[in-house]
């Protein structure tokens, strides 16, 4: 794990004992509507019309005592799977929401009571919404947070030739944004959260959506601000093989917990490298020596294989002896399946 | 200059440079394309006169209303315009309407932004496509007077502008005051400060001189629409005892108060126990 024997100033996000807790209102539908005739039930359901008004409070525990350390200059990848509380982390950070217990403090700042000081040197990006204007051209919202976010002259032209370049944007500064594509939506949303060079960049699900090209680029450009300008950057996704193209370190979170802090050979040491691939053939059968058939329709085949105990070598080998293989697709398990082998690893020497 | 007098004026210079930008913008919007600047254009014409015109067209016909003349009729009418005219002409950043902002998950832009909520709130300014009614309302107030018997001190014109600061601080801190349940339930309450605001605003333009008190006390008080153009009207007219013409500035000072409290403690619990998803009716995003 990484574990922070750093200086105070090297840190750029300190996150200590952070919980972070919702209270939600839910309601019992169970046999309010649904027909069954083996029971006796009146028009609003089984247990009638009072159950419209009774509620039951629930309180949902989205992080549950969340400690961790980002020093300046770090990549770090964010992972989680939906509903693990990677976006109330982002919003704790970005001083959306406070937490319920613990302390945050991002670049020496309290998100909570240096917000304006600390907005000057951070950028936020939120890959289900946009900051741009709506019914503008995309060069009128970055004027705009010029004047906002009070950049001079040289440092907002020196930003805005460097992301006109790196992101391709030059054909797209004239357009309204409501005409863009989502890929040339979220290159400009990056490009204008980076005209006020901020130290750190808080990106949530920036690659949601985007297809091969638009991600390739979006990949690139982070990981080239992260190398070139020492920007840190800390970013969200549920899809490993993004996260493990971007990043060198992982913090992993599942259920409001952090289940795993360090780097992606760590994890594979935990999980093994769990990798999922589909065959198609042309409607034969296939069997394959250390890999488990997950499912079968149709001569789609789709098998899972631990590729640290089985190399890649040896598997594109037996596939290609294999008769009648049409096309093969191979992807990293996903998340939800590496946060299993996280907790079963865990299980195991206690079950001992 | 010492450092506190430069932070003012650099204060000043910044609120005016976010004027200016967002009055570039919403120029930029209406000059975009011609027909859509005619259609708006237009549309604000026949609005402000609809809007005016069946309350005028009666004391026109009967030669006033309740006690106030035709022209008398038509200063009130034109108070009314220029206190919505203006309070939407800086409305462009949803001001007016808090309860959108929070609806929509808007406040999370507004978390990101490194100026403060007040100035973000007060620079949204509309001066081209949103200036139509308070223009209208100037308009409408020198034919009124022109017409008016009544003679003018000469503090009057000062008078006139305390008295709309007044009505605008009563009609903003209305929004405000039910705005906050919003940040209880955002969907629910999105519309909640247009739904006061605009009735207050088609409540305001009836006079209601010789109005029985059972209907006038609560149209000065529960729900003020007698304080965004009648009650100023008689106090500019000087048809009100001296002790009456405080009045509106008191309640303006008491419901801001209450209007600040609530929303405050609002705003704490919305950062503090989360929203959209977690909360039944959280905001759209």
């Amino acid at each position: 794990m990484f574990q922070a024997d750093t200086a105070l100033e090297d840190i750029a996000v300190k996150v200590e004992s952070v919980s972070k807790l919702f209270t939600q209102w839910q309601r019992n539908e169970e046999n309010s509507g649904k027909k069954d005739h083996s029971e006796k039930k009146n028009a609003f359901g089984k247990k009638g019309i009072g159950n419209l008004f009774r509620q039951e409070k629930k309180t949902v525990t989205a992080l549950d005592n969340v400690s961790f350390q980002i020093r300046q200059g770090e990549f770090v990848a964010y992972a989680g799977p939906n509903g693990a509380g990677k976006s109330t982390t982002m919003k704790l950070l970005s001083g959306i929401l406070q937490p319920t217990e613990g302390t945050i403090s991002v670049l020496g700042m309290s998100p909570e009571k240096d917000r304006i000081a600390l907005m000057k040197k951070l950028g936020v990006l939120f890959g289900n919404r946009t900051e741009l204007w709506w019914d503008h051209p995309v060069m009128q919202s970055f004027e705009w947070k010029k004047v906002v976010w009070d950049i001079p002259d040289a440092v907002y032209k020196r930003n805005l030739d460097m992301v006109t370049e790196l992101l391709d944007i030059g054909e797209i500064r004239n357009t309204f944004a409501r005409e863009l594509s989502l890929g040339q939506r979220m290159r400009a949303d990056l490009a204008m959260m980076l005209l006020h060079s901020p130290e750190l960049i808080l990106l949530d699900e920036p690659t949601l959506g985007l297809d091969v090209v638009a991600k390739r680029q979006m990949i690139d450009f982070l990981k080239r601000i992260n190398r070139e300008e020492g920007v840190t950057i800390l970013v969200t996704s549920h899809d490993m093989d993004d996260l493990e193209e971007m990043a060198r370190r992982i913090l992993m979170i599942s259920k409001g917990k952090l289940a795993f802090d360090g780097s992606f050979d760590g994890l594979r040491d935990i999980t093994g490298n769990l990798t999922h691939f589909i065959v198609t053939t042309d409607g034969r059968e296939l069997q394959l020596e250390g890999c488990r058939l997950l499912s079968e329709n149709r001569g789609v085949f789709e098998f899972e294989v631990d590729l640290s105990s089985l190399p890649v070598k040896v598997l594109l080998g037996r596939l290609s002896k294999a008769d009648g293989v049409m096309d093969v697709e191979i992807r990293k398990a996903p998340i939800e399946q590496v946060i299993a082998q996280i907790y079963q690893t865990w299980a195991e020497p206690t079950s001992e | 200059m010492d450092k506190r007098k430069r932070k003012l004026f650099y204060g000043i210079k910044r609120y005016f440079q976010l004027l200016k930008i967002y009055a570039r913008m919403d120029l930029a919007s209406l000059t975009r394309d011609g027909k859509f600047m005619a259609i708006v254009i237009i549309a604000d014409i026949v609005s402000n006169i609809s809007s005016i015109s069946g309350i005028f067209l009666l004391a026109w016909k009967f030669g006033g209303i309740g006690g106030m003349d035709r022209f008398e009729v038509l200063f009130m009418l034109a108070y009314g315009n220029m206190v919505m005219g203006f309070l939407n002409m800086m409305g462009g950043c949803n001001a007016l309407f808090p309860s959108r902002i929070i609806g929509r998950g808007q406040w999370e832009h507004m978390f990101i932004m490194p100026v403060p909520y007040a100035v973000q709130l007060t620079v949204g300014i509309f001066p081209f496509t949103g200036s139509s009614s308070f223009l209208s309302g100037i308009g409408m107030l020198w034919v009124a007077v022109c017409h008016m018997e009544t003679v003018m001190p000469w503090w009057w014109p000062g008078m006139l502008i305390l008295q709309l600061m007044i009505s605008m601080i009563i009609v903003i801190a209305f929004s405000y005051l039910f705005s906050s349940l919003a940040f209880y339930a955002p969907v629910q309450c999105e519309e909640i400060s247009g739904a006061v605001v605009y009735s207050m605003g088609r409540t305001m333009t009836f006079p209601l001189s010789g109005m029985p008190v059972y209907i006038r006390y609560p149209l000065l008080t529960i729900f003020p629409a007698g304080l965004m153009a009648w009650f100023p009207t008689m106090i500019l007219l000087g048809k009100t005892a001296t002790f009456e013409s405080i009045y509106p500035a008191i309640f303006a000072l008491m419901i801001s108060l209450t209007a600040t409290y609530y929303f405050r403690k609002g705003f704490r619990y919305y950062v503090k126990k989360g929203i959209n998803r977690y909360v039944s009716g959280g905001h759209r995003s």
